[in-house]
């Protein structure tokens, strides 16, 4: 009987460690919660002083002085959106592509070192993408690009305006570049995973029926994966929305607003970047702080639509299994 | 109809040559960049990189206080940062999976994920730095752990969620208690998936510069305490790179090329251990 | 096939009384599984319906049926690995030896030391060949390690895989081929000394060579355990065991001696599913 006394006491002891194991998991869980919402609390807190100095006029507000003690959030807020929508126009048909290539194109033996090659730009620090655009892309893109953009797509009707301006290099156009070089790999990587789990029987019957590769892309992978595609799309637009380093070196710190995508600008996150280290009045660094709050909600409600429109997608193959 | 026809095979190939573009567009920026980082911080490659400190504008130096914070603050982001995500990928994949607080968190996860990371930097501002007084190492480890945190939670939810229910249900069958299921099978059986998951996230976190703007800032000497501020290779490249000064940029692509060797090797390191265990 | 001289000895009607270790002495034929009244819900949706079955001591009792039936579900019923999964539960009355395991008051802990259960895919765990047999031994009883090793060799012997292993007990179980990871899983469930063994489709990711010597094993291990044993192959279940229950949508359909069920069943389903009609 004194065997089954130890076991007692060893079961016990078992019930107390699955106690205390479950409850370290349980809390390290919450933790996660507690940082997100802790960050948006913080945010919001600390941005207190310039909603309630500007109120509405902080959104609207182009002026940016912080000698005057005047800060509108319009120059960045509209940097981050136009360098986000051009990473946008120019990541999304490449990545799909990209995309098209890995899954139907490629020679097999080929797809895993491609993979690995687009995977890794994303891997490359922001920085060092800011600073080879910076030092090297800038550069050419003054020389070379800008003055062709300027000459040749300045002249046109409608959008002239937008590509008229001295090639400084440094600017919109550039920076929105830079960006979608950035966010291709994060786009082209769910695209290749979502194409390849489209179920083999159905691009085989449309393969027997003689379609060609674009058509079973066109016509059956892209609506079956409708959602996760535009998923990972919103994804890329939300990583846009937030990326620092890169767009800090190539995008100028201007507080102008400007029309031209030739032109310097500003983004939330560059914003942020140059200056909080010289913020001096409370009212400055709480505007900075306001910033980062908008551009936190903002990110936060873009990434859970990606998320909510990629479960979709899942949810969606389990049921059709 | 012979007509229609050509006109398909004439889509279907522009749409093939299309894609090899965009292939070739991808892999044209990365090997511009990789050549521009190897190019112009070869130059800047010497001895002197690790053994000196960085440099007052316009002399030369090293870059080692840079090397040594930035060492020193991952590693202590790993160890705050590593067995929190580990613990919380647990309850996601284990102790907790069919809970409505697992299915929270791991949608606010991976929203946390792709956040902007210098929110998290303004974050441990707030919390850290405004509180103290001062910057410090702590608050860079700190802010750096929290971008590691929901990196570990997605690979260890997803490692663990590899391991067959089977060898799950054959433990418990066995009359083992949950935590050792756990503790001995589970992780065993996920530890390979776990550690990969934690490299990558040393990867990011390595290259990471604006969390640690706010948090760490930065120092021009050599400091080993936490408590005080830290100099970080970002950091350092990042304001030696928008400086005028000619030896701060050749010391900045130096630092870049170190960086980006140092993480793209770690991400192919990772990616090929991980196709071979396959 | 059924009339053939089967490979094994068929029980005869008087069989005399085994002295068996590790459990009571029990008159042979005795029942030490009663289910009663057993319903199981996945969901909202019932896969088991009002099943009452007494199972023998000391036989083996084959269930039968198409999938889909309920005979995984049965099994998994017993020692309530059912709980690991939210939407899933059961009701009716479970009686080993005399009391309800599926009441909650049950220790868990009890139940899968009385029972133990060998899955359809071998689970070798990422460890070592002696790691795999004595894991659980530690949970239940105090043993010093000569002890252990003294288990562990007894376990593998049982299991008939003692020879093949026993130079390399220190080497990743991993490494082992199917047919021996699963003898493997078979040794490590019995290190416990359990009473009751359960094998959910254990032979059917086997090779051929492999599961005949599982099922020789299973013939021996008859001896000290009472085995229920979830097979689609009826053959299998003609060569193995002594009682045989034929489900069909989750209802216990007929039940009786193997030879019986074989050549002479009572109802017209297991005749249907046994001639081959549909499964």
């Amino acid at each position: 009987m004194t065997a089954h006394a130890s076991i007692d006491r060893t079961r016990s002891r078992g019930a107390t460690a699955d106690r205390i194991f479950n409850a370290v998991t349980v809390g390290a869980a919450w933790l996660v919660l507690i940082v997100l919402l802790g960050a948006a609390a913080s945010m919001a807190w600390g941005g207190r002083l310039a909603f309630k100095t500007f109120g509405l006029k902080f959104i609207t507000s182009s002026e940016w002085d912080a000698v005057g003690g005047q800060f509108g959030a319009l120059v960045p807020i509209y940097g981050t959106l136009v360098t986000s929508a051009i990473a946008l126009i120019i990541a999304v048909p490449v990545s799909i592509g990209i995309a098209l290539f890995l899954t139907e194109i490629a020679p097999r033996w080929t797809r895993g070192p491609i993979g690995i090659a687009i995977e890794l730009l994303a891997a490359i620090p922001s920085i060092i993408y800011g600073m080879w655009g910076l030092f090297v892309f800038a550069p050419v893109m003054a020389s070379d690009v800008e003055p062709w953009v300027s000459v040749h797509l300045g002249q046109w009707p409608v959008v002239g305006p937008l590509f008229t301006g001295p090639p400084i290099g440094i600017g919109m156009l550039t920076a929105g570049i830079v960006l979608a070089i950035m966010i291709i790999p994060f786009i082209a990587a769910v695209a290749r995973d979502v194409f390849n789990q489209v179920p083999p029987p159905l691009k085989e019957s449309a393969i027997a029926l003689g379609s060609t590769r674009w058509e079973v892309l066109n016509r059956v992978s892209l609506p079956y994966a409708r959602s996760a595609v535009i998923g990972a799309i919103i994804l890329g637009l939300g990583r846009a929305l937030g990326e620092t380093m890169a767009v800090t070196f190539v995008l100028g710190n201007a507080h102008d607003l400007s029309v031209s995508l030739l032109m310097p600008s500003n983004s939330i996150a560059a914003a942020i970047a140059n200056e909080f280290t010289e913020a001096d009045t409370d009212l400055y660094r709480s505007s900075l702080i306001a910033l980062a709050f908008l551009l936190f909600l903002v990110t936060v409600i873009v990434l859970s639509f990606a998320k909510l429109l990629l479960m979709r997608i899942n949810r969606a193959h389990g049921r059709t299994h | 109809m012979p007509s229609r026809l050509i006109t398909r095979r004439i889509v279907d190939w522009l749409a093939f040559l299309f894609a090899s573009a965009a292939t070739l567009f991808g892999l044209f920026w990365l090997f511009w960049i990789l050549w521009t980082t190897l190019a112009h911080g070869f130059a800047g490659l010497n001895g002197k990189l690790f053994t000196e400190m960085t440099p007052p504008p316009g002399s030369e130096g090293g870059l080692l206080n840079a090397f040594y914070g930035s060492m020193a603050m991952i590693l202590l982001a790993l160890i705050i940062g590593a067995p929190l995500g580990i613990a919380a990928g647990t309850y996601l994949a284990e102790h907790g999976r069919y809970s409505r607080l697992a299915k929270v968190v791991s949608f606010l996860n991976d929203v946390l994920l792709s956040a902007p990371s210098i929110v998290i930097g303004l974050f441990v501002y707030e919390l850290v730095v405004l509180p103290s007084g001062h910057f410090s190492g702590y608050a860079g480890a700190l802010a750096l752990a929290l971008i590691l945190l929901p990196i570990v939670v997605r690979t260890s939810d997803e490692a663990l969620r590899l391991v067959p229910d089977q060898m799950r249900e054959a433990a418990f069958a066995l009359g083992i208690p949950r935590w050792r299921v756990t503790s001995r099978i589970l992780y065993k059986a996920a530890a390979t998936a776990i550690s990969t998951g934690v490299l990558l996230g040393i990867a990011r976190i390595a290259g990471e510069t604006a969390p640690l703007l706010f948090t760490a800032l930065g120092n021009q000497f050599w400091n080993a305490q936490f408590g005080a501020p830290m100099a970080s290779v970002p950091v350092v490249v990042f304001q030696y790179a928008m400086s005028p000064y000619d030896e701060w940029h050749t010391l900045a692509w130096a630092g870049a090329l170190i960086l980006t060797i140092f993480v793209l090797g770690l991400n192919l390191a990772v990616r090929l251990v991980a196709r071979r265990g396959k | 096939m059924m009339n053939d001289t089967p490979v094994y000895q068929q029980p005869t009607e008087a069989m005399p009384l085994l002295i068996v270790p590790n459990q009571d002495n029990r008159p042979a034929g005795a029942t030490q599984v009663a289910i009663r009244q057993l319903n199981f819900f996945y969901g909202k949706s019932r896969a088991l319906k009002d099943v009452s079955l007494n199972v023998v001591a000391n036989a083996v009792t084959a269930i039968i049926g198409p999938s889909g039936c309920g005979k995984s579900t049965l099994l998994r019923t017993i020692n309530r690995i059912y709980e690991l999964y939210p939407d899933q539960r059961a009701q009716g009355e479970i009686e080993i030896d005399g009391r309800n395991v599926l009441d909650r008051k049950y220790p868990l802990s009890d139940l899968r030391r009385k029972v133990g259960m060998v899955f359809q895919k071998p689970t070798p765990f990422a460890s070592s060949i002696r790691n795999n047999v004595g894991f659980a031994l530690s949970y239940y009883e105090r043993l010093s390690k000569s002890e252990i090793n003294d288990r562990i060799e007894d376990a593998l012997n049982q299991a008939a895989l003692w020879d093949e292993v026993k130079d390399k007990l220190n080497q990743s179980a991993l490494g082992l081929s199917g047919g021996q990871q699963q003898r493997l899983c078979i040794a490590r469930t019995i290190a416990v000394r359990p009473e009751i063994l359960l094998l959910d489709e254990a032979t059917s990711a086997l090779d051929p060579i492999s599961t005949a010597k599982i099922e020789e094993l299973i013939h021996e291990l008859r001896e000290k355990f009472t085995i229920l044993i979830v097979t689609h192959n009826m053959q299998q279940a003609a060569r193995v065991s002594q009682r045989t229950a034929f489900f069909h949508l989750g209802e216990l359909v007929e039940f009786g001696r193997t030879r019986e069920i074989f050549t002479n069943p009572v109802q017209q389903r297991t005749q249907d599913y046994i001639t081959g009609r549909f499964g």
